[in-house]
């Protein structure tokens, strides 16, 4: 009876600690490394002035040439310039392909202090 | 550009346009949002949507872009100054193994799959395999050409090599792999894969799989380098995040493990020179190669041809996003048929399969409207070819006087010699004549001893 009681008893303790011990493994706390990258700062820049009005003014309508978007293009240029009649309304085709920058052009709109809707695709 | 501008986006990359926005330094630009998409829409539905709301904001099209162009700025909008970014810090706070794993998946940092924990034991570990220090600047990578770059140490991408499931004795490599600063998982609509060939003494030292199944998922340095740069690519290069920094419509299963193996470089033909000797390395160095593509085909085609002509056959009338450029990965028995017909080097056969690979009628004709508006006008050459019917192969190779990333291949087109972009590379176990045919270009190649 009482090898009887023993060997419960020791069975009892065991489930104990073992499940203490995994208890104790499953909460143990640890240190990880971040594995992100440095991102850049990023420096704000200063939307252009809006004049109040558009009237007398050139706006460019700068086409990135996005694969068939032609179509969508010569709608806006022709409902802007339909609701718009006192704004100069030009549709100007981005050098190379969508993904490029085009300086030149930037310089011009820039030059001739117009103002540009630049329509990308897809 | 200094003048009032509004962009026009369609509405599915919203996410996308306002977070490069940020990036860029204008929090507030004044976005108009078109339909999805605008591409190959007809033109009464066009003029349908510019009469039309714009989607997002619920208001007219045109006022919205009225409004954008002229509204007075807020003083914020006039300000210059810095944005506030997230803080890094190097060390996380102390956690559960499961609510750190549980982290990790929630903040995008994995691939979703378990990952290695990194502490900064195993990391230490991990930086023993290089000479470097860990805050050496590695390089630096960005998800597409208009993406900010982030930028890497060698401490992270130990970091990240630990999360792979890398050995140490990989860590070199790994970091070959990261200073070519070219990301893994390109974002783009089209679902990019990149592929990374290792080549030299590094191979045998590592242990990587270079016979049966060598690109399959049964050997640990195979697996996690290639693992390793997609990590890479999502935590130090910034990409991953769908809709923001990943935009492939599809996606690609390619990128788990970024297609990396050896080349089976004692099973190459005489005179066949393995890749890294191909770009200019010794023999003797330890080499990672990158490539760029989408898709790959596996084909086995037993017929009376030599395989030299069914690779043709198959190079001729292969199609994918990537018509242009093909890179072949032959098992060396295939290798070996080709070079006992005749191919002494990779070379040799690359450009008899470019000169002698015409391109499908229907493809042809649809990128090059010019040519079929002169064929349709009787014009020599292109009316013959069109007299052949719309479908017939037209005789203009996909594959010649494109430009290899590799100096000696510069030179050659200086010297108005031809080149092809058809790579060839030889892995594999030997088991059947299998081979594997794929739209992927070479990028470029990074020395692995210099990591060491």
């Amino acid at each position: 009876m009482r090898t009887k009681s023993l060997y419960i008893m020791s069975v009892i303790m065991i489930a104990l600690f073992g499940s203490s011990y995994g208890w104790v493994a499953d909460e143990e706390k640890i240190v990880v490394m971040n594995p992100r990258g440095i991102q850049p700062e990023i420096r704000k820049i200063p939307m252009a002035p809006r004049a109040e009005t558009l009237d007398g003014r050139t706006v460019y309508i700068v086409d990135t040439k996005y694969p068939n978007t032609k179509p969508f293009v010569e709608a806006l240029f022709e409902a802007l310039k339909s609701k718009y009649p006192k704004t100069n309304w030009i549709v100007r085709e981005k050098f190379a392909g969508y993904m490029d920058d085009d300086p030149k052009l930037w310089a011009e709109i820039k030059e001739k202090n117009a103002a540009a809707i630049v329509v990308l695709g897809h | 550009m200094g003048v009032p501008t509004v962009p026009m986006i369609t509405q599915r990359f919203e996410e996308l346009v306002t977070t490069t926005a940020f990036k860029k330094g204008i929090p507030n630009l004044r976005i108009v949002y078109t339909p999805h998409p605008i591409t190959d829409r007809p033109k009464d539905l066009c003029e349908k949507y510019v009469a039309g709301n714009d989607p997002l904001a619920g208001r007219p099209m045109l006022g919205e872009i009225y409004a954008g162009l002229t509204k007075k700025l807020s003083e914020e909008d006039s300000r210059g100054g810095f944005l506030k970014r997230d803080p890094r810090p190097r060390l996380f706070e102390p956690d559960t193994r499961d609510n750190l794993m549980e982290f990790f998946h929630q903040q995008g940092y994995t691939d979703g799959n378990a990952i290695i924990l990194p502490t900064e034991q195993k990391v230490a570990e991990m930086l023993k395999a290089t000479s470097r220090e860990p805050d050496e600047w590695v390089g630096q990578m960005r998800p597409s050409p208009p993406h900010e770059a982030w930028y890497y140490t060698v401490e992270m991408v130990a970091v990240n090599a630990v999360m792979a499931g890398a050995k140490p004795e990989y860590f070199p490599a790994i970091l070959a792999i990261a200073a070519k600063g070219v990301t893994s998982m390109f974002s783009s609509t089209s679902s990019f894969a990149r592929m990374v060939v290792v080549n030299g003494p590094v191979v045998k030292e590592m242990d990587m799989n270079t016979g049966i199944g060598a690109l399959s998922p049964v050997n640990r340095a195979n697996s996690s380098i290639g693992r390793g740069w997609t990590l890479i690519s999502k935590n130090l290069g910034g990409s991953g995040k769908p809709g923001e920094t990943y935009l492939a419509s599809q996606g690609n299963n390619l990128s788990y493990n970024n297609l990396c193996f050896p080349e089976t470089e004692d099973g190459l033909p005489p005179g066949w020179e393995p890749l890294h000797v191909q770009k200019g390395f010794k023999k003797s160095d330890s080499v990672v190669s990158i490539f760029s593509g989408w898709s790959i085909n596996d084909i086995a085609w037993y017929s009376p041809l030599p395989q030299h002509e069914v690779i043709r056959g198959w190079l001729e009338h292969f199609f994918s996003f990537g018509t242009s450029q093909a890179t072949l990965i032959l098992d060396p028995i295939v290798a070996a048929d080709v070079a006992s017909n005749g191919f002494g080097s990779k070379e040799a056969f690359a450009m008899f399969l470019a000169k002698n690979t015409g391109t499908p009628g229907w493809l042809y004709w649809s990128e090059h409207p010019r040519e079929l508006k002169q064929a349709q006008s009787g014009v020599e050459p292109y009316a013959g070819w069109l007299k052949q019917g719309r479908e017939a192969v037209v005789p203009v190779s996909r594959y010649m006087g494109r430009r290899r990333n590799s100096s000696s291949f510069i030179s050659s087109q200086e010297n108005n010699e031809p080149t092809t972009s058809i790579e060839i590379v030889v892995t594999g176990g030997g088991t059947n004549t299998f081979w594997s045919g794929g739209d992927f270009g070479y990028v470029g190649s990074s020395s692995v001893d210099q990591w060491r």
